[in-house]
């Protein structure tokens, strides 16, 4: 049943609904919570402690992204107690972290939203833990990189693994300061069932997975450009963001979950196979066989009188329905309107299709 | 689709059938995962144990070719065991009783000696199917790379429409559609019997129609298919061809034919970004721009139109393919407007295409989730789910189709049966993914799935080389015994230049649309070497 009843959340009366969390009531009402486990697409996990509120009648802080509201519940997102919990829990992370000379925790080529939050509180100054927690060294896969010191097994990519991909190739391993994120005997993930979709790397909220093949200073070049496109590949249609650095596409992600229809989603395709853009062995320039049957580079205007005229000359000689014009379905919508009005109204025939059936 | 993707994650069961959905749409495979974990259930039908097949509470492990057959059966079961929609049949359909009529003879006994699924399999499908309101149906090549795949797509219409899952959230019809934009460019008139918007070219005021929008006289006739403009080519009737972007010597059936007549045609021109297998017989190659470095605009499975943007500029002297299209019309002789940009070339599509009119850059720059058509007016919000006030043109006629057996089927010589298909790592031709290390790490060559029950009998191991023969080739893979074949079957992806499967398929094609029969040919197979270094993850279970 859903039902809808008043809340009490930070002094102000709100409504909410049956089933939703503190975190789904927060957002609608516009309060900020910080948060490091939480992805909208898995389910709650309170691992990180980081969105801890009081709730009247509780004891202990409780974790927003996980604690259901219920009629009347009164909860609170800022208060003394939340902040000095904040302080204790982000300095113990930065114990157990890598830091970088301003004292914070290192970003790599993702952002570190753990840097952020670490910049809100004062420095406890606690000793580091240094715990002997290991990554895959040797792991061989050309896309993911797993840096055991940035991480704050939130878990997120292990759940992320196994909740939206659903092929469980990474896991918590160990007990205590050696848990890490593990595959089966530490074999690289080229000989797991991980099917390179980089969504770890897209979850993770500290950059401890990096995309080996993106610059790795990325986030500290700032506005690096990006454009908004649609995946070239299958017909499901994925947004993307194409990150751009001196004229080369240097990564592509995915606009964050919610918005699109791919929810932050990407298969390997998509995320990564983004190399044959630049790859040196793409067609630069028009090229003209000659009488030897040797391709031979021409001029625009050449290339293009060419192929008018080669077409010109089969119509007049055999009509122009034998003419064929073989458009494509890897095209834009324009250009196969163009390409379908060139053989209709150019030519004269209706000798046009595309890979539709193929 | 008839219905939207983000609509899958809350519905209550999936038909997936002919769609290995997790390889093929990898995106749309985690929507399905989302309701399987939710509870929905899953019904696969497919040939081969896919990976969704394993996460399935039923898996129909259908005889390829035998589709008609199983969903004749499952039709014979919803009719007599009176689980169909009564009131939705009377109020939007027409010819109902020649389906009833049609279909006495499919009962799912005699569609087991057929198919081989188990006829209590197809009652449970065929119950669970018309018992669950949000069901929908996903279906993909599987259905339509037959010589019957018309017939095949009929048969799924007749279920959902004697069912009543039509104008419903999360249930619905809904063909996958293979590439980027395969939806955008039949949307565009890309085809050779309808302008864009597929309105007919035999239609007489549609004719007279762009004849003034475009100020010049049109061909009156239906044009060639691709299917038939191969066949054509091949007998030395289509004189000359411009292919944009589509690597035909690997994606055709029977290459083989394609290669005589591309040989024998006066003249050819490509349009591409990489040099492949049909650039060889090329007299004119000229350079295209690939996605990243053009602007323009995708329409999705789920006929949703996005943006694409210029990120970077195209190499060398290579030019966005619009431009190069505009340049050959007005060479040619035709008065091509001078557009300035693909937003122009747009407005000019969706002024004489009803179902887009509504749309536009601007529009599309505020709806970063794109716009679904029909979107008739600048006003309309786009149509995430089609029907849902019933169909959206008349009433909708069932068809009764009997069974067909495939054109080429296993005998002595040639005993196999060949299925053809895509895998996760690579795409189609794989000019890009194989340029790639991911994809070619994971999948280097060609490869064919064998049951080990016939491995065993032809004397191959996991990882042997061997050579696969059909009446009109031969081509070399190495062989993966997997238990997820039929015994009987062996599958092979499409995507490898140097051992091209489309060697060995077979191009009859379907009456209606001219598809190809990829999903069904008779080979052979024998081991031919062993590979020194073949992977050890070998998958000996038999099944």
């Amino acid at each position: 049943m859903n039902q809808s009843f008043q809340i009490t959340l930070d002094g102000q009366t709100v409504t909410a609904h049956t089933g939703e969390t503190v975190f789904d009531v927060a957002k609608r009402e516009g309060v900020s919570i910080p948060s490091l486990c939480h992805d909208s697409r898995l389910e709650p996990a309170g691992a990180c402690r980081v969105c801890l509120v009081e709730v009247a009648g509780q004891r202990r802080l409780q974790p927003g992204c996980a604690w259901v509201v219920t009629p009347d519940m009164q909860i609170e997102t800022q208060t003394d107690r939340i902040q000095r919990h904040r302080t204790v829990l982000y300095n113990l992370y930065m114990a157990d972290h890598e830091i970088d000379d301003a004292g914070l925790p290192v970003e790599t080529g993702n952002e570190n939203q753990l840097r952020k939050l670490c910049q809100s509180v004062p420095s406890m100054g606690l000793t580091p833990i240094q715990a002997p927690r290991s990554g895959r060294p040797l792991d061989d896969n050309p896309y993911i990189k797993f840096e055991p010191d940035l991480c704050i097994l939130c878990a997120r990519c292990t759940r992320y693994c196994d909740e939206v991909e659903a092929v469980n190739a990474i896991t918590l391993a160990n007990r205590g300061s050696e848990t890490t994120i593990a595959t089966a005997g530490q074999r690289s993930l080229m000989e797991t069932t991980c099917e390179l979709c980089g969504g770890c790397i897209d979850t993770c909220p500290t950059g401890a997975l990096i995309e080996k093949k993106a610059p790795s200073n990325l986030v500290q070049l700032g506005e690096i450009e990006s454009f908004r496109s649609t995946c070239n590949f299958c017909g499901v249609g994925c947004q993307l963001n194409l990150h751009v650095q001196n004229d080369r596409v240097v990564k592509v992600t995915s606009p964050p979950p919610g918005d699109t229809l791919n929810d932050g989603n990407l298969c390997i395709k998509g995320r990564f196979a983004y190399d044959f853009i630049h790859h040196q062995d793409r067609i630069t320039e028009p090229l003209i066989r000659d009488k030897n049957g040797q391709l031979q580079p021409a001029t625009w205007e050449q290339a293009i009188a060419a192929t008018a005229n080669g077409l010109n000359a089969v119509r007049e000689k055999h009509g122009p329905d034998a003419l064929g014009f073989i458009s494509s379905s890897r095209c834009t919508g324009e250009e196969n309107y163009l390409m379908q009005k060139l053989a209709r109204a150019a030519f004269g025939t209706n000798n046009i299709h595309q890979c539709a059936a193929t | 689709m008839t219905n939207s993707i983000d609509e899958i994650r809350d519905t209550d069961m999936m038909f997936v059938i002919g769609s290995n959905t997790t390889e093929a749409h990898p995106i749309i495979a985690m929507e399905m995962k989302r309701a399987r974990q939710r509870g929905a259930k899953l019904v696969v039908a497919d040939p081969r144990k896919i990976w969704l097949a394993e996460m399935a509470d039923l898996h129909l492990q259908l005889k390829p070719g035998t589709d008609v057959w199983l969903l004749s059966a499952m039709a014979n079961v919803i009719i007599s065991e009176n689980l169909y929609d009564q009131a939705f049949i009377e109020k939007h359909t027409t010819d109902f009783d020649h389906v009833v009529e049609k279909v006495k003879s499919y009962t799912p006994e005699e569609a087991e000696k057929i198919t081989g699924v188990p006829a209590e399999d197809i009652r449970t499908a065929a119950r669970w199917y018309a018992t669950t309101k949000h069901a929908g149906i996903y279906y993909t090549l599987g259905i339509t790379e037959h010589t019957h795949g018309t017939d095949n797509v009929y048969c799924l219409a007749n279920l959902v429409l004697m069912t009543g899952h039509l104008g419903v959230k999360s249930a619905g019809m809904n063909p996958l559609r293979g590439q980027n934009n395969v939806q955008g460019a039949n949307d565009a008139g890309a085809t050779p019997v309808y302008y864009p918007g597929y309105q007919k070219v035999t239609d007489v005021s549609v004719k007279s129609k762009f004849e003034t929008a475009w100020g010049v006289g049109l061909s009156a006739h239906d044009g060639l298919n691709l299917n038939e403009m191969m066949k054509e080519m091949a007998k030395g009737n289509l004189k000359a061809v411009y292919v944009m972007g589509e690597d035909i010597v690997i994606s055709e059936p029977n290459v083989t034919k394609v290669e005589t007549g591309l040989n024998r045609c006066e003249f050819v021109v490509c349009q591409e970004i990489f040099h492949n297998e049909t650039t060889r017989f090329a007299d004119v190659i000229l350079p295209g721009a690939c996605f990243a470095e053009k602007d323009g605009v995708f329409t999705n499975s789920d006929r949703r139109i996005q943006r694409v943007r210029k990120a970077v500029d195209p190499p060398g002297k290579a030019r966005p393919d619009w431009r190069i299209l505009c340049d050959i019309a007005r060479t040619s002789g035709y008065a091509m407007p001078n557009y300035l940009s693909t937003e122009e070339v747009f407005a000019e599509f969706a002024s004489l295409t009803p179902q887009i009119k509504g749309i536009s850059y601007q529009r599309l720059e505020a709806t970063p989730a794109g716009l679904q058509w029909p979107c008739p007016d600048e006003n309309h919000p786009g149509t995430p789910t089609l029907h849902l006030d019933g169909p959206m043109v008349g009433t909708a006629p069932f068809q009764a189709v009997d069974y067909r057996p495939s054109a080429e089927l296993p005998d002595n010589d040639y005993p196999l049966v060949l299925s053809t298909g895509r895998t996760l790592y690579h795409y189609n031709s794989a000019t890009q993914t194989r340029r790639d290390a991911g994809p070619a790490t994971k999948q280097r060559g060609n490869f064919i799935e064998i049951n080990l029950r016939d491995a065993k009998r032809l004397g191959i191991q996991h990882g042997n080389r061997v050579e696969v023969a059909s009446r009109r080739g031969t081509i070399c893979a190495e062989a993966w015994i997997s238990p997820r074949v039929r015994v009987g079957c062996i599958w092979m992806p499409m995507h490898f230049a140097e051992n091209r499967a489309n060697l060995l398929t077979n191009d009859a094609g379907d009456s209606v649309t001219g598809t190809g029969e990829y999903k069904v040919c008779a080979v052979k197979v024998r081991a031919v070497e062993a590979l020194p270094n073949a992977p050890a993850n070998a998958l000996l279970e038999t099944r």
